[in-house]
């Protein structure tokens, strides 16, 4: 699991139902993407904070939703390279 | 400034108008406001106990996010928080209070599992009333805890596959119970893996033994464990 904040909460998990060794997880660091099942991980390259939780389309994998904790909601529509405050 | 939509005094003596447009937290002992755009109000206020004074008819206060998902039709966005469950169908912008149990209104929703292979079937997992289910999309509930050994439920993953559910309970330690009938019946399978779980999840990757692998995330990172045990 190299790559992630180590000795951290995570705090959230989606997965790529059509290919699902892609997963991101939400952390109070930010948000982070494994393309091999959670071996390696790549931090999001984005302002995001304080995460509670993320949820991906189901049926458009490149378009994910995250929470931080206080409720407020972010989306990408790139698989995750451009953020839009909703 | 807007229109005042409430006052009152503080503890201190101090006269305070609640008005449009604004965003109020509590910090500490103080009372502070802070002038918002429409935009900043739709979207959230800073960390604390918020009040949302857009003018709304439903001022939504979740004081903590613990799940979000969205249902298999692509429709709803479901937000699990301290206060209860919210549904969003405009991409989380706004947000309403959904009704799972008359008596306890306001339930702390920890997971959000849609069945993604019955689009309007959805589980919760709640920390004080067990597991509940929606066949409808999100409108009746009905609790399902046959068999489960608490109430204080941590984690909630449905299998993409078979819609097998597991969940995480804390009872004394943690223990995870399986059901392979939509909660029917629960049965425990194990301990559970670790120290405050956040969230469980069924992950379709094959073990090789049969089954596919469970994710869960704990104080101290992400762990995996095939699920067939």
């Amino acid at each position: 699991m190299g790559g992630l904040p180590t000795n951290k909460t995570v705090n959230g998990l989606a997965v790529d139902p059509s290919n699902p060794k892609v997963m991101y997880v939400a952390m109070r660091d930010g948000l982070f993407k494994s393309t091999d099942a959670g071996e390696t991980w790549t931090r999001v390259e984005n302002e995001l904070k304080n995460l509670a939780a993320v949820s991906m389309n189901p049926k458009n994998p490149k378009e994910i939703y995250v929470s931080a904790a206080d409720g407020t909601i972010f989306m990408s529509a790139d698989a995750g390279k451009k953020w839009q405050k909703q | 400034m807007g229109k005042t939509i409430a006052e009152g005094i503080t503890k201190r003596g101090l006269k305070v108008l609640l008005l449009t447009g604004m965003i109020w937290f509590v910090s500490g002992a103080e009372i502070q406001a802070q002038e918002r755009s429409p935009l900043q109000l739709a979207a959230g206020a800073p960390a604390g106990h918020r009040i949302n004074t857009s003018g709304k008819k439903n001022p939504v206060t979740f004081e903590h996010v613990d799940a979000l998902a969205m249902d298999a039709e692509e429709q709803t966005l479901f937000l699990g928080t301290h206060t209860g469950l919210f549904r969003s169908n405009d991409g989380g912008r706004t947000w309403k209070k959904v009704s799972v149990s008359a008596k306890q209104p306001s339930l702390e929703v920890v997971a959000v599992a849609p069945d993604q292979k019955q689009p309007s079937t959805i589980y919760i997992a709640t920390r004080e009333a067990g597991v509940f289910t929606s066949a409808d999309g999100g409108t009746n509930w009905s609790q399902i805890n046959n068999g489960l050994g608490g109430l204080d439920v941590h984690g909630l993953a449905i299998d993409p596959n078979d819609g097998k559910l597991h969940v995480v309970i804390r009872n004394k330690g943690q223990e995870i119970y399986r059901s392979t009938n939509g909660g029917g019946k629960w049965s425990r399978v194990n301990g559970g893996p670790g120290p405050e779980i956040q969230f469980l999840s069924s992950v379709n990757i094959p073990t090789g033994m049969g089954g596919i692998f469970l994710y869960a995330g704990t104080a101290t990172g992400l762990q995996r464990s095939p699920d067939c045990f």
